[in-house]
């Protein structure tokens, strides 16, 4: 009797070593004295494990007509003043390569604007009940992560004959210099930063409904993603949302964009909202 | 989707928004005739615009070689594909637009270009159609053809870029007509770029944004013509503003030579844009070519055009293109001068219909020697 009792106790034992991350319906933070910035930081085994299946976005036209990315394994950990959620996928392509035809993967967390127990449209949001969005894209991860800002560091066959604001009798880096290239480079000129050098691969963004994705006041938010063997790992930090506290919850929800599947905008995989609380660590 | 009125078309049909057309719309003419593919309209845009980095595949203005040039590749035989055939009941289009036959979960019908499509802007420069066989130029007409057709967008009054973009981030003015991309606010998703049949928007890889031809809307503004068309070698081209075909006036050029004497065509008007550049169609080419490209009036505009000699209003306009950098609102005809004239009356420019010719004897007595024959 005793043997067998020895023998059960091992079983469980290696089945609970076995047993795959605390999975839970809805995300759950998990409350830390430090937020974790990196994908691989161990402080993500503590936190539980919630996989957020996703639509088509199939609402407004243009739609996502085939099914790509189908979940996304969510994480997130809690501190007094910000929350990191961790994301990761399975992407068999990394598309960090803008260019004509080439769309970049990516993925966006999405938190109501105001606590609300009737969320906003889980689509964007919706008009006087607004979202905001963190939003990671990988070319700019990858320009974050030093990659160059040249035509070639794109295409790297590309030459090019002439650029007029690098003609010889412009002072290199001087003003006049800088305002030609600005010239060129309209989009750069109206303060609309797509391309080109970033500080961070995250940017902050508000809506209103779809089609209305503005950026945020301020950039507040901050991330880093990895490849993994099997697709994404990316970390992205934001400030709490508006009435997320131990005792209280709010919504969450998540998009990716794969870029060999041409997504982008509103061509993308969603999910609907799912429930944000905060728990102790356990 | 809203219903509205496509003159081109001669019938109402189904645009994303609802109509509402500009105060003006930019419009302008292009001679096919005249075009000698020089690109020199090319390189005055590029030059002027497009020099920056992300933009060096870019060609606002592009030429090519008809039937088998295009840029990008195959911009339109891949589309034409894709509407399938339609007919006209005479000047009525009673075959699909690129928004009536719309696939599920897009706004147009259209088709997304590969990086590689930009790569051969020249291609099938020069190439006939059929091949050229020993002693064919000896006997009329010739079987074989090709002609040039200098492209930049059209300004179109239903833009399919603008219907594409799930942003609102295209917009049409509505002093001009002119359709331009808010670079503050695009957000490069390239909708654009497969919305629109021409081709005419293009991806900024560097900015990251959405980039087209601007209809150079700082000297238009100011009421000069755009550089494509000042810089033209061949003078093949005239800009002003279209009205609604009720509200055509004669003493206006672009109303002139579209809706009184109906010599300049819409490009491709099946798809349903309502596109602003117009084309004498080439006098060379197989109507049955020209009918699919420039829709049931190519046989009237050529034949009015091969007749401009004797008819000395439409030869005093067309004498009229590439005359002055000012756009002419208006233009007059007093006897042998024609003169390009704008809103408050003022002549911009006057031209002889004919320019004096003046014949020497082939002998210069003065120096005692033949002279050589210049003109
Ligand atoms: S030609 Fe293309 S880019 Fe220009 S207005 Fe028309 S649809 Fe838009
Ligand atoms: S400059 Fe004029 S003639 Fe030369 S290619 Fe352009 S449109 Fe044709």
């Amino acid at each position: 009797m005793r043997r067998h009792l020895v023998v059960l106790v091992a079983v469980a034992l290696v089945a609970a070593c076995q047993r795959g991350p605390e999975t839970t319906p809805d995300v759950v933070a998990v409350l830390a004295s430090a937020i974790p910035d990196r994908p691989d930081d161990p402080a993500w085994n503590s936190a539980p494990e919630h996989v957020a299946k996703l639509l088509l976005q199939d609402l407004v036209e243009p739609r996502l007509m085939s099914a790509s990315t189908p979940d996304v394994r969510v994480r997130a950990i809690a501190g007094p003043t910000e929350i990191a959620f961790r994301l990761e996928w399975t992407d068999a392509s990394k598309d960090d390569l803008p260019g004509n035809g080439r769309f970049v993967d990516a993925c966006a967390v999405q938190v109501p604007q105001k606590a609300d127990p009737n969320a906003p449209d889980p689509q964007m949001g919706q008009a006087g009940k607004g979202v905001q969005i963190a939003y990671w894209r990988a070319d700019w991860q990858a320009t974050v992560d030093g990659r160059g800002t040249a035509i070639q560091d794109l295409y790297p066959n590309a030459t090019v004959d002439h650029y007029p604001f690098e003609a010889a009798s412009l002072e290199k880096g001087s003003d006049a210099q800088r305002q030609m290239a600005s010239r060129y480079a309209p989009a750069e000129g109206a303060g609309n930063l797509r391309g080109g050098p970033r500080t961070s691969p995250v940017e902050d963004l508000v809506a209103e409904g779809p089609g209305s994705l503005a950026p945020a006041g301020g950039s507040s938010a901050r991330g880093r993603g990895v490849r993994t063997a099997s697709g994404w790992s990316v970390v992205i930090v934001r400030p709490l949302p508006d009435g997320l506290t131990p005792t209280s919850r709010t919504q969450f929800a998540v998009a990716v964009w794969e870029g060999t599947s041409q997504e982008a905008g509103a061509r993308k995989m969603r999910s609907g909202w799912v429930g944000l609380s905060m728990r102790g660590t356990s | 989707m809203a219903r509205v009125y496509n003159w081109q078309l001669g019938r109402e049909m189904s645009y994303w928004y609802p109509e509402s057309r500009p105060t003006k719309q930019f419009a302008a003419v292009f001679d096919t005739n005249k075009c000698i593919a020089c690109q020199t309209c090319t390189l005055a845009c590029k030059t002027t615009w497009t020099s920056g980095k992300g933009q060096e595949y870019m060609l606002w203005n592009n030429v090519e070689t008809k039937p088998y040039g295009s840029y990008p590749m195959a911009w339109d035989l891949k589309l034409l594909d894709m509407l399938e055939a339609g007919s006209w009941n005479g000047s009525t289009y009673t075959g699909q637009t690129i928004f009536e036959s719309a696939k599920a979960g897009e706004r147009v019908l259209s088709w997304r270009p590969e990086g590689e499509d930009y790569a051969y802007p020249n291609v099938g420069e020069d190439d006939c159609a059929g091949a050229v066989d020993a002693g064919m130029s000896l006997s009329m007409p010739h079987m074989a053809w090709f002609y040039y057709l200098a492209r930049i967008c059209n300004h179109c009054t239903y833009p399919a870029c603008l219907a594409s973009c799930p942003r609102g981030s295209i917009y049409k003015r509505p002093e001009d007509g002119i359709v331009l991309v808010d670079q503050g606010r695009c957000r490069g998703y390239q909708e654009c770029v497969k919305g629109c049949p021409y081709k005419k928007v293009f991806f900024n890889p560097m900015t990251g944004t959405s980039e087209k031809c601007i209809a150079c809307y700082p000297k238009m503004e100011v009421g000069l013509q755009p550089q494509c068309f000042v810089n033209c070698i061949g003078k093949i081209r005239m800009a002003g503003y279209i009205s609604k075909p009720e509200q055509a006036r004669p003493d206006n050029p672009i109303d002139y030579l579209v809706h009184l004497r109906k010599i300049a065509l819409p490009l491709y008007p099946q798809y349903g844009l309502e596109p602003n550049v117009y084309y004498i169609p080439p006098i060379h080419v197989p109507p049955k070519f020209l009918r699919q490209m420039f829709g049931p009036g190519v046989d009237a505009a050529i034949a009015a055009y091969r007749n401009a000699a004797n008819d000395p209003d439409l030869a005093g306009l067309l004498s009229l293109f590439g005359a002055t950098e000012s756009v002419m609102t208006r233009w007059v005809r007093r006897g042998e001068e024609v003169a390009g004239v704008d809103d408050h009356g003022t002549t911009l420019v006057r031209v002889p219909m004919r320019e004096p010719v003046h014949v020497r004897a082939g002998f210069d007595k003065v120096y005692q020697i033949m002279r050589s024959n210049c003109p």
